[in-house]
This record gives structure tokens, sequence and C-alpha cells, in this order.
């Protein structure tokens, strides 16, 4: 093969079929790519958190609510390693798409991030993983912990810009935090919720702003007077996750949890990012249905089988 | 890029032709489909799939991944689907998609070993088998257990019969002597050696007294093991007839020639691959267009170009002639550094 067909392999292999044990299998096609972005907008959201928005080329394909990226900054970076950030909102004008961000510069990567300027270049690799599955006919429960309010923000988003069916149901938005100050980009998610018609809730552990006490109490608080079955869509520390989760199975509800971890490549080859399996999904575990290519009976990989995951998926007990 | 001349980049690895010298480093790449909408991996060298051991593997807890100044420490212990998906499943893929396959194969015994190689010596589609020696995450079977020159001598020469294609030896940088062991390996009849896997290295997180990884150490990758790879693979380089793959660190074409350039026959992309999918591409593309830009013809005129210049200064077990046309191809700084000696 020549060298010229290598370089150009932008354009998309054609779908290999293979024969297997099991007959003929078109293999399934990843739909993610990397490529450079421009900054579109960089601003300061409160107590330190910002918002970036990409300005992405043509051909990236859209984000779904819960999935994440892979930025990498350019060359020559002081770190070496391209960060996960997950998406908090895309807009499109016209063909062009822009996807947004919002984070805090806490570690030594997010802090290069914030010195990006309007224009500067960052290569872009996704979009990642699996996002929260909207289309369920339950009440959407909402709820965020501290700066896990991106994924949702987008979530509310979708939930308000989906089918009609959807759009009738009132998305219920619990937000908690430590205190105020960590209720990262408040003001978005305020206006992202009168927006879409749905019910912001919030709650701090010092009673700065809401409720005084976690987004369990509320939740707790607020689930017997919701208007049907509640789905719930979470995204946060692992320790709020943790309790989400377990109250979720504890009343056999339907929940959707963002998992965090550190990770190589994003895209299920390093296998760096394993999460404790439940015992009935190791029970289950059929490798030939899970997208990872090879994933394994004992470890999920966050990237690829996640970052979202159902409650009864993990080892709760095991979850770091 | 320039529009100097099209390179012969073709290699051989004993029984092995490559169209060109990059491969993809083992663990890096999948099982080599992962990455196939990004890049024609059949343009590749060699693609070197996941370890795969007889049984499949779950791998280590987590974490399993900690980013270190200008590296990567990665704690993975060979998860994999084990031998029987490995044939059923993964190389079927892979033959499809038109690639060069190396499988590499890992055990915690010779027999393990073994038996891996009696089950996929004659798969076809499959050039060659890279025998990880030198895993650093794993308890029993890892890089220590295989740091013996006899062992190694002793397992190679058991396998040797087992299969037609190449057997290639992946050998630890952590070890007294490389030399050592590289040469046991070319005596127990090895086609070609890999050097080298990670370092063994650890990441100590003060804030909540422990390691950043799930286990106390992990094996080291990236831009900051390069210096320390390529003078690994200088000195299997000399030790050795038989081709040496180099590997650690390899980011770009100018790192791949610098392998190239002290002996290696051939590199492997690694770390970067994780960075950007389509590096090992990338790579090909930058050999092909700084060697034609310095004029020269055939990988065989650079490889190993300044392996003997840098012998002067460092004494070695074996030296050999530079070749004439090598000797055009160098730097002239290095021409007049091998002319001294």
């Amino acid at each position: 093969m020549s060298l010229a067909s290598a370089s150009g392999a932008r354009r998309p292999a054609a779908r290999p079929s293979f024969k297997t044990d099991r007959g003929t299998v078109i293999a399934p096609q990843p739909a993610w790519s990397q490529m450079t972005a421009r900054v579109a907008g960089h601003r300061d959201v409160g107590a330190g958190h910002r918002w970036l928005e990409l300005a992405m080329p043509a051909g990236f394909v859209e984000p779904t609510p819960g999935q994440f990226v892979q930025l990498l900054l350019a060359d020559p970076s002081a770190v070496l390693l391209p960060r996960p950030m997950s998406v908090a909102g895309v807009r499109r004008l016209g063909r062009a798409l822009s996807i947004e961000f919002v984070y805090a510069p806490v570690g030594a990567g997010t802090r290069l991030l914030a010195a990006l300027e309007t224009g500067d270049a960052v290569d872009v690799l996704g979009p990642l993983g699996r996002g929260f599955p909207l289309d369920q006919p339950w009440v959407p429960v909402l709820i965020a912990g501290g700066r896990g309010v991106a994924p949702l923000l987008f979530a509310a988003d979708a939930l308000a810009g989906g089918a009609r069916r959807r759009a009738a149901l009132r998305c219920e938005f619990l937000f908690g935090a430590r205190d105020r100050a960590h209720l990262v980009a408040l003001a978005e998610a305020r206006s992202t919720l009168t927006r879409v018609g749905g019910r912001l809730h919030l709650a701090t552990d010092d009673g700065s702003a809401g409720f005084k006490g976690n987004v369990l109490a509320l939740l707790e608080g607020l689930a017997p007077r919701l208007d049907g079955t509640p789905v719930l869509h979470a995204c946060g520390p692992h320790a709020m996750l943790r309790a989400v989760a377990e109250w979720a199975l504890a009343r056999r509800v339907p929940a959707y949890l963002a998992m965090e971890s550190v990770m190589a490549c994003g895209t299920g080859v390093c296998r760096g990012c394993p999460l404790p399996r439940s015992s009935s999904a190791r029970a289950a575990f059929r490798s030939d249905r899970t997208p990872s290519l090879y994933g394994n009976h004992e470890f999920a990989m966050c990237c690829t089988e996640g970052p979202v995951f159902e409650a009864h998926d993990l080892d709760w007990a095991r979850v770091e | 890029m320039s529009r100097a001349a099209v390179v012969d980049l073709g290699v051989r690895l004993g029984p092995l032709v490559l169209r060109n010298p990059v491969l993809t480093a083992s663990g890096t790449f999948g099982y080599g489909d992962e990455y196939a909408h990004v890049l024609d991996v059949a343009a590749l060298g060699a693609v070197i799939t996941k370890t795969v051991t007889l049984e499949p593997r779950a791998g280590n807890p987590p974490q399993r991944i900690a980013e270190t100044a200008a590296g990567m420490l990665n704690s993975i212990g060979l998860e994999n689907v084990g031998l029987a998906k490995f044939r059923s499943e993964k190389l079927p893929k892979l033959r499809a998609l038109g690639a060069t396959i190396v499988a590499s194969i890992g055990g915690e015994t010779p027999g393990e070993l073994i038996r891996l190689l009696e089950a996929l010596g004659g798969e076809r589609g499959v050039g060659g088998f890279e025998i990880n020696f030198s895993c650093p995450n794993v308890a029993r079977g890892g890089a220590r257990f295989w740091a013996t020159p006899r062992r190694l001598e002793r397992t190679l020469r058991t396998l040797r019969p087992l299969t037609r294609g190449a057997l290639i030896a992946k050998l630890s940088p952590d070890v007294t002597s490389i030399a050592d062991l590289a040469v046991a390996c070319e005596q127990g009849g090895a086609d070609a050696l890999t050097a080298v896997n990670t370092f063994v290295g650890m990441a100590v997180d003060l804030d909540h007294a422990g390691s950043h990884l799930g286990r106390a150490t992990g094996g080291l990758s990236g831009p900051a093991i390069k210096p320390l790879a390529l003078a690994r693979c200088h000195e299997a380089a000399r030790a050795v007839g038989i081709p040496v793959i180099g590997s650690g660190g390899i980011f770009n074409g100018r790192d791949a020639l610098e392998f190239l350039a002290v002996g290696a026959a051939a590199v492997q992309v690694g770390t970067v691959s994780f960075i950007r999918p389509r590096a090992a591409s990338l790579v090909l593309e930058e050999i092909q267009a700084l060697l034609g830009a310095r004029g020269v013809k055939s990988l065989g005129e650079w490889q190993g170009c300044l392996r003997d210049a840098l012998e002067a200064e460092a004494p070695g077990p074996r030296r050999r002639a530079l070749p004439a046309q090598a000797r055009r191809a160098l730097p002239a700084r290095a021409r007049r550094a091998g002319a001294r000696r």
C-alpha cells in the first residue's frame, strides 16, 4: 500500500467485514475522530470556574449528553496526556458545530487549559463513551454535584429539545455542593433551567445556597412529590454517585451515573480506566456485547462502556 | 513533505519481511482494529497485538494510569481476552484489515508459552510472534522472572521449532546487562529482539499516603524514557547479529531515526498512540520524508549509521565495520568521529 493512502487516513476506511465462529460480522465503526478545534470563547463563570467553547471543524460528530472528549493542548505542552472533559453543551449554527465545557482549573492539565485564549488551537478527540439514555418515559431527575453539573446542563437542554413526549416531562434538576462557591456555573444552570422549563433545586452542606444538606436528602424530600416514576441521571463526586446509586437500587428506581477515571487514551485501547463490575453484571457479562471490543468480566472500562453506567452495573462498595 | 524520491523502507526480521520499519508496540494499539478507522493499519510495518495469555486476564485493580513528568506509568497487568477469543474474534478482524500481524504472547512459565505457540504458531496471517519476556506489572511470569539468560535461551530453543514465523524476544530494560540477555536470545534462536519494554517506576501520592497506582509500581513510558531506551537499544544492537527493534518514547520521525541510527532495524510506536491515534502513520510519513530529504535511498543506508561511531566512545563486546553507504548517509561530524577511530 502506498504512503499516499496512509496519509489520507482521515477519510474513514471501509467498514471491514470478517468471518468468525458466529459467521460474518461487520466491525463496529467508532464515531470518534481527532481534529483541531479553535477556542471560540473562554470566560469565568464564578469562583474560578471556566466556561470554554470550541469551534469544531466540519465532520466532527456531535456529542450527546454524558459523552466526553479528550482535549490535547498544542505541542509543546507541560502535560503529556490529553484530558478527558465532559461536554456541557453543543451549539449548532447552520452547519457549524461548537462544543462547550465547564471546568475548574484544579490540576496541571486544567490549569494549562485555563490559559487558552480565543483563537488558540486545541486538539479534540471524540465524541467518546456512552452518554445518558434520555429517551426514557419516566420523570427525569438530574442530580449534579459541583463540577459534575456539566453533562447535566447538556442533558437538561437535550430533554427540552427532544421529542414532544419528552418535552412534556418536567425535568427536576438537583444541584449540590459543599457551599455556594462550589455550585459550578450556577448562573448557567439557572438560565438553562429557565429556558427548558425545568425546576432547579439547590443544596449546600453549609446552607449558603438553597437547602442545607446534601443532594440525597434533597432527593429524599422531593421523591414523594414527583408526578410519576423518576429516572435519575447523575454526575458528581464518586461518593455522591455511590449514595445516589444505593438509594436508587434500594427503591428499584432506574439510575444512570456518569463516572470519572484517570485515563490515558479514552478509546478503550490502553485498558487504563477500570471500574469494578457488580456481581450481577459479572454474571450477565457477555464480552461480545460490550463496545470496548475486549471488555472483561471483572472490570468495565470507564471510557468505552461508560462513562455513564446504570446503578446495577457497578460494585459500589469497590468504587473508589 | 519534501518532493524527494520515495525511500525503500523494507526491512527483514528473520523470515518476516516488512514493508517498513514502523510497528505498533504491544498494549498500545489494542488488537489492531480499534484505530483502524483513523489510520491504514495495512500500511504499517506490522501491528503487534496486545499480549495474549492462555486464559483471559482481568488485569490489575485501579488506578492503572498515572501521568509523570514527560511520561506515564501504567499498571494494566496484561488484561487480555485469552487465547480462544484472540483466535476466534480478534485475529479474523485484523486479517480482514490486511495488516501484517505480529502476535504478542505472554506466559508465566515456558510451558505456557509453548502451549500458546503450539496453538498460534501456524495461524494463517500471523507473520511473527513477540514473546513478552518483560511485563513489569504481573506477580508471576514478569520481567524479573525472565531476566535470566539461561532461562531465555532454553525457552526460545523449545519455542523455535513451533513456528515458521519470526520469533521476537521483547526485553526489559531493568536488567544488569541487556547485552547478555540479547546474546542469550540470539543463541536460543530468536529472529529479532525488542529493546525495550517499560521501566519499572513509582509515583507516590503524598496526599493519600500511597501509590498513585493500584500497585506500588508500574511501567514508565513516554518521552521520559527515550534516552534510557536508546542506550539499551544501542547496547543490545552492538551485542548481537540479529535485528533489534527499538522501542521507548518514540513520538515522531526524528525519534525513530535516532533509534535506527544507533542500530535498530525497526521501531515500535507506543504511548504516543494513546495521545494521537494516528501517530504510527505520522511517524512513518516523517521517516520517509526525513530520509528522502537527506538523500537516503534505502533504510539499510541509514540503519546503524551511528552505531559504530558511538561505539568508539563506548567500548563494547563487539565491533563491526561501518558499511560504505551508511558512512555516506552520516552527518559530516559523525563521519569524522568514525574516521578518528
